[in-house]
């Protein structure tokens, strides 16, 4: 398959996740959206690497892997956080910061 | 053919998962839809021939990831007594966005000339282990860190307050 | 035409200017007050001295020699701007040892005259002093009109600081104030003017310009303009009418000042300024016309006033602006030469009279000369010495006599004959309002006496040197067998006019042979104008206040209205703007995701069409 399916279906995961950022109410549920879009940006890298023989790609997205752990793991303390404060992860309730 | 026959396996189950993942109503099933994404990924990445990654993926991701989320989620559940459904808003608009974004990708996507795949070389793990402690050494050391320290919040916010 | 030395000329400005650094900028000499006095004295002695032998070591020069030393100032492209120095010729040493001496003597009469004062207000004193007599001579001493100018502007401050002394009194920081906006009135003309006469010739400096004005070289656009406002200076600094108004209010500060400033040395600036530039007016003879009318209107216009006052200080200063009239009209009518012979004689003769008005007040302790009497039977010499400057400011004996008789002579010679009739009628009247004071004050009954102190010696010293002085330089004119020019009648006719005045006043005043109220009444309409000073200083009021107030009106609604306006428009739209954009900050995170997906698209955009 040449490199441009692979980047196709990059950014189709892409602007789905997008999607779900954009849409759901639910906090968790953004999270999962995120989780997405970061998984197309790592098909895209493995995929340059992969392509242009490049190792740098790889180790991206290894690297990109574990930071998404951390930040999985940093946004569901806050969500929880939020969660016991508010007693909603709702974002639309969560507005504190409107001008 | 083995390799075409894969991707587009890879392809469909990555795109149903994820469409799963931003439609359901059920929270929880999103979670699971999510670990057959980031599963179908892994596919993807053999395909990429890189066989590594794709462990990395189910071990980290798929294994963890998804677990956690699916301790956040019992939790949040249990406190709030009942099982959480979600909604969505502004779906019209999200998908307009999304639509136009995925546009302009493609835009440039068809600019782009082909490219051709090269031969798979053969010890690329040993590659990657040698770069790792080479050139990207100081990197993966701040990674650990980071990763220390983030843990550390996660936990720190986490607490139970008493 | 005689020519000193520089050297000796720039010792002149140094020692007072030395004299005033050090009791400026040395606190505990000013603070203490006497050693600053002497220092003062000592250093104005010095330069006296120095004037005297810079005058008598003159070397006579061929005429055409430039008595300028220069050093060149502000520098630009082509040679210097401009350049300051000293102009050394005949009337400038004259007037130096004239500044002098006056200067010199008026601080020894201080010494005595303000022994009353406070220490630090005697250190503030004699340091204005010093500078004052710095500026003067430097103003005499300029070789150019800037210099002259800048010296100029330094005396109008030192006049505003001395008239102001007393500044705790309303009616002195009034007076001050007032005679400092009235001579810059006149001032701006005076700047106008040089900028004017350099951006046509391209230089400040006065012997160039005379080379051209006397070859017929001096060919600039509008240069009667120029003229007429350099001249407009000399109204304001020389008390001209209509700007006249200033002088008798300056009569506010220290008797001595007013002898110093206001009579003997600053205000015949602007004399020895038209003189000096002499030049340069006599290519303008519709400019020298008015200046000798003006002058002549302006020595009648005072002497009335004169003739009605009751403060001796304020008949003495409106006879000074009738003396600068004279001085005014002679410079109109072509007799510089005489116009500055009647400066020095009328400096020395006036400083008498007010350092005797000085003793004379602190005698009775008032101003007013009808509570006055009887000061010649218990103070001869004082009575002497006012009566010997009376007898010269009236024109009866020299050196009044001869520097008068020139004045009328040239102003005759002129063919300028309704100014000559106004100061032959000022000259009437200059005797009588003088003889007014002297028989009020000096004869007649004493009031009912308090206790009279001696006056202190320092001033009666003083009074006798310069009666001395006056009676001297009366027997050197008169040896010099001063020729006046001018038909064999006219010395009679001013003679007789003089006598007149006299008589009519030891008639009213002293003989009572006339009632002062019935002559009042006789000469009402001008009696009653000249005791309101014409209405002058009403209209000056009144104007001041109309256009301030005006002005202050409009300055006002403009800042109400416009200004705050703007301010609160500018505020309110930053206020309905804030409120309206605050509106974007909806506080959904999702919201700020669209703003970035759409950023991105932006970018997405932007880098395909680019």
């Amino acid at each position: 398959m040449p490199l441009h399916a692979y980047l196709v279906l990059a950014a189709l995961v892409f602007v789905i996740g997008l999607f779900g950022v954009l849409t759901r109410r639910n906090a968790v549920g953004i999270l999962l959206g995120i989780e997405l879009m970061l998984n197309a940006v790592n098909i895209n890298l493995v995929a340059f690497s992969r392509f242009r023989a490049d190792l740098a790609g790889l180790i991206f997205t290894l690297f990109t892997i574990a930071i998404t752990v951390a930040e999985v793991a940093v946004g569901l303390a806050i969500v929880i956080v939020i969660f016991r404060v508010r007693r909603t992860i709702e974002a639309d309730h969560l507005d504190l910061l409107r001008g | 053919m083995t390799e075409t026959l894969g991707f587009w396996v890879a392809a469909v189950v990555l795109v149903a998962a994820s469409l799963a993942v931003v439609l359901t109503p059920n929270l929880f099933h999103a979670v699971l839809w999510l670990a057959a994404a980031l599963v179908a990924t892994g596919g993807v990445f053999l395909l990429l021939d890189s066989p590594f990654l794709f462990g990395v993926q189910l071990l980290l991701y798929a294994g963890g990831v998804v677990t956690i989320v699916v301790f956040a989620i019992m939790l949040t559940e249990r406190l709030v007594g009942e099982s959480i459904r979600q909604t969505s808003r502004f779906v019209f608009n999200g998908a307009v966005l999304a639509a136009a974004v995925f546009v302009g990708i493609l835009g440039f996507l068809l600019q782009a000339g082909a490219v051709t795949r090269p031969a798979a070389v053969g010890d690329q793990l040993g590659d990657l282990g040698r770069a790792l402690v080479g050139p990207f050494a100081a990197p993966l050391q701040l990674l650990g860190v980071l990763l220390v320290i983030a843990l550390l919040g996660a936990l720190y916010f986490a607490r139970a307050e008493d | 035409m005689r020519i000193g030395s520089p050297e000796l000329a720039l010792l002149v400005l140094a020692l007072p200017f030395a004299s005033f650094l050090a009791i400026g900028l040395i606190r505990p000499l000013r603070r203490r007050g006497r050693p600053a006095a002497a220092v003062s004295i000592l250093a104005m002695a010095g330069a006296f001295l120095t004037a005297g032998a810079m005058s008598w070591q003159a070397i006579p020069v061929a005429r055409g020699l430039n008595p300028a030393v220069l050093w060149s100032w502000l520098p630009a492209d082509g040679g210097p701007m401009a350049s300051v120095g000293v102009w050394v010729d005949g009337m400038a040493m004259q007037m130096c040892v004239l500044v002098t001496l006056v200067s010199l003597l008026v601080q020894v009469y201080s010494w005595s005259y303000l022994a009353d004062e406070p220490p630090p207000s005697l250190g503030r004193y004699y340091a204005y002093q010093s500078l004052f007599a710095f500026s003067m001579l430097g103003l005499v001493l300029s070789p150019g009109f800037l210099q002259m100018f800048v010296f100029w502007e330094l005396v109008g401050l030192r006049s505003y600081l001395l008239i102001g002394y007393w500044y705790d009194r309303p009616s002195a920081a009034q007076a001050a104030v007032k005679a400092f906006w009235i001579t810059k009135l006149g001032d701006l003309g005076f700047v106008a003017g040089i900028v004017m006469l350099w951006s046509g010739t391209g230089t400040f400096d006065f012997w160039p310009l005379f080379q051209a004005a006397e070859g017929g070289a001096l060919h600039v656009d509008g240069l009667t303009t120029i003229m007429f406002l350099i001249y407009l200076g000399a109204v304001g600094k020389s008390a001209q009418f209509p700007l006249h108004v200033w002088l008798p209010d300056a009569m506010e500060g220290p008797t001595p000042v007013s002898a110093l400033i206001h009579a003997a040395t600053m205000v015949t600036a602007g004399v020895y300024m038209v003189a000096r530039a002499y030049p340069l007016f006599a290519l303008v003879p519709s400019v020298l016309t008015l200046i000798a009318w003006v002058g002549a209107f302006t020595a009648l216009l005072a002497a009335t006033m004169a003739c009605v006052e009751r403060d001796i200080k304020r008949v003495l200063a409106y006879s000074t602006v009738s003396q600068l009239g004279y001085m005014m009209a002679a410079n109109g009518a072509g007799a510089p030469e005489a116009a500055f012979q009647h400066l020095t004689t009328h400096g020395v003769f006036k400083a008498l009279l007010f350092l005797g008005a000085g003793i004379v007040i602190h005698h009775f302790h008032t101003n007013d000369v009808f509570r006055m009497g009887g000061l010649f039977g218990q103070r001869p010499w004082v009575g002497g010495s006012f009566l010997v400057a009376t007898l010269a400011l009236a024109g009866v004996i020299p050196p009044g006599f001869f520097s008068k008789e020139a004045v009328l002579a040239g102003v005759l010679h002129a063919h300028l004959s309704v100014p000559f009739l106004m100061l032959l009628a000022t000259s009437f009247l200059t005797a009588f309002y003088m003889f007014r004071v002297v028989f009020l004050a000096f004869f007649g009954h004493a009031p009912v006496h308090h206790a009279h102190p001696e006056p202190p010696v320092a001033m009666d010293a003083v009074c006798r040197a310069l009666a001395v002085l006056t009676l001297a330089l009366g027997l050197r004119a008169a040896v010099a067998s001063h020729h006046v020019e001018g038909p064999a009648w006219l010395p009679w006719i001013s003679l007789t006019w003089a006598f007149a005045g006299i008589a009519l006043a030891w008639a009213t005043y002293q003989a009572g042979r006339l009632d002062p109220a019935r002559l009042a009444a006789a000469f009402a309409p001008i009696d009653f104008l000249a005791r309101r000073r014409y209405f002058l200083d009403d209209i000056y009021g009144g104007t001041y206040r109309l256009l301030l107030l005006g002005l202050s009106r409009v300055v006002g609604w403009v800042d109400r209205y416009v200004v705050d306006g703007v301010l609160n428009a500018l505020s309110a739209g930053a206020l309905r703007a804030g409120d309206a954009l605050r509106r974007i900050q909806t506080g959904q995170p999702q919201d700020y995701v669209y703003g970035v997906a759409l950023g991105v698209l932006l970018l997405l955009v932007w880098a395909q069409l680019g």
